[in-house]
């Protein structure tokens, strides 16, 4: 049902209509982030009920909500990346902020998959990922908000400024919020997915 | 007189200025790049959306191939 409700949502994708040139980078570019966000959002709550509850349920759909977030987090990299070498001409700058906070942001998602490798014990596993988790998703806003708001920057939403609301044009906004709606949902879907993998794969381990 | 001052002051910009090589590359030409920066930058747009597809998909397959053998495990028990 869930599936059925959030495959109506993905419909939404295939109907961006096409403007003009790079600027049209914002409806795949930033809705990679919101749904990173979305998912690692998704992750730390059920972090949090793991610790309020521990059942290995939590356990295994705070692991796939960080695994699909870390995909979608290589996603927006990437077309950041790409992006930057045609209209900033590098690949990759040390001087921007942003880029180079995104990137330490999702290091540290990488190393909470580290830090869950290194454990055999299942409970104890669940229960540092879930401390590490919650502390990891509370960087997430200091790195991708605070601090690059501060700084000088081409990245729109440096200097203190917003990075969309009186700047960006009306009618990109129209296939923007969809497309991050979209984007979101398919978050959603390929979590669900891989959550109900894990799900099947721990009980086949355990039984 | 500033700018004096600033110049042997910045010893760094001297040394390094022919490596800060990257505004220039803005400017280099080959066949790939030309056909990039054509029609107002549109083979960018679809750069990223590609980059997007083949990363979940790449994902997707994974994520299917763990399905498959988990199949396989659960068929041979």
């Amino acid at each position: 049902m869930t599936i059925v409700i959030i495959g109506g949502f993905i419909i939404q994708i295939p109907q961006i209509p096409i403007l003009e040139q790079t600027a049209r980078n914002i409806f795949f570019h930033v809705p990679m982030w919101m749904a990173m966000y979305a998912m690692f959002l998704t992750s730390c709550i059920y972090s949090i009920r793991y610790l309020n509850s521990p059942e290995m349920r939590f356990d295994i759909k705070a692991e796939s909500a960080a695994n699909v977030g870390i995909v979608f987090g290589i996603c927006g990299l990437l077309t950041g990346s790409l992006w930057a070498r045609f209209t900033w001409g590098t690949w990759w700058t040390f001087a921007e902020p942003k880029m180079n906070l995104a990137a330490l942001a999702l290091m540290i998602y990488v190393a909470y998959f580290v830090l869950r490798s290194a454990f055999d014990d299942e409970e104890k596993r669940a229960k540092i990922a879930a401390v590490y988790n919650i502390f990891a998703v509370t960087t997430i806003p200091f790195l991708l908000y605070v601090v690059p708001r501060q700084l000088t920057s081409l990245h729109p939403g440096a200097d203190g400024n917003p990075a969309f609301s009186e700047i960006t044009a009306v009618e990109l906004r129209y296939i923007l919020y969809p497309a991050m709606i979209g984007f979101i949902a398919l978050s959603f879907w390929i979590y669900d997915i891989v959550h109900r993998y894990k799900t099947v794969q721990y009980r086949t381990e355990n039984s | 007189m500033q700018e004096d001052s600033v110049g042997v002051v910045d010893t760094l910009t001297q040394v390094y200025s022919d490596k800060w090589t990257g505004a220039e590359q803005f400017n280099e030409t080959n066949p790939l790049l030309t056909f990039m920066y054509s029609n107002d930058l549109i083979y960018v747009v679809l750069g990223v959306t590609l980059i997007i597809w083949c990363v979940l998909l790449f994902f997707m397959f994974r994520v299917d191939k763990k399905v498959s053998s988990l199949e396989d495990k659960l068929n041979s028990e």
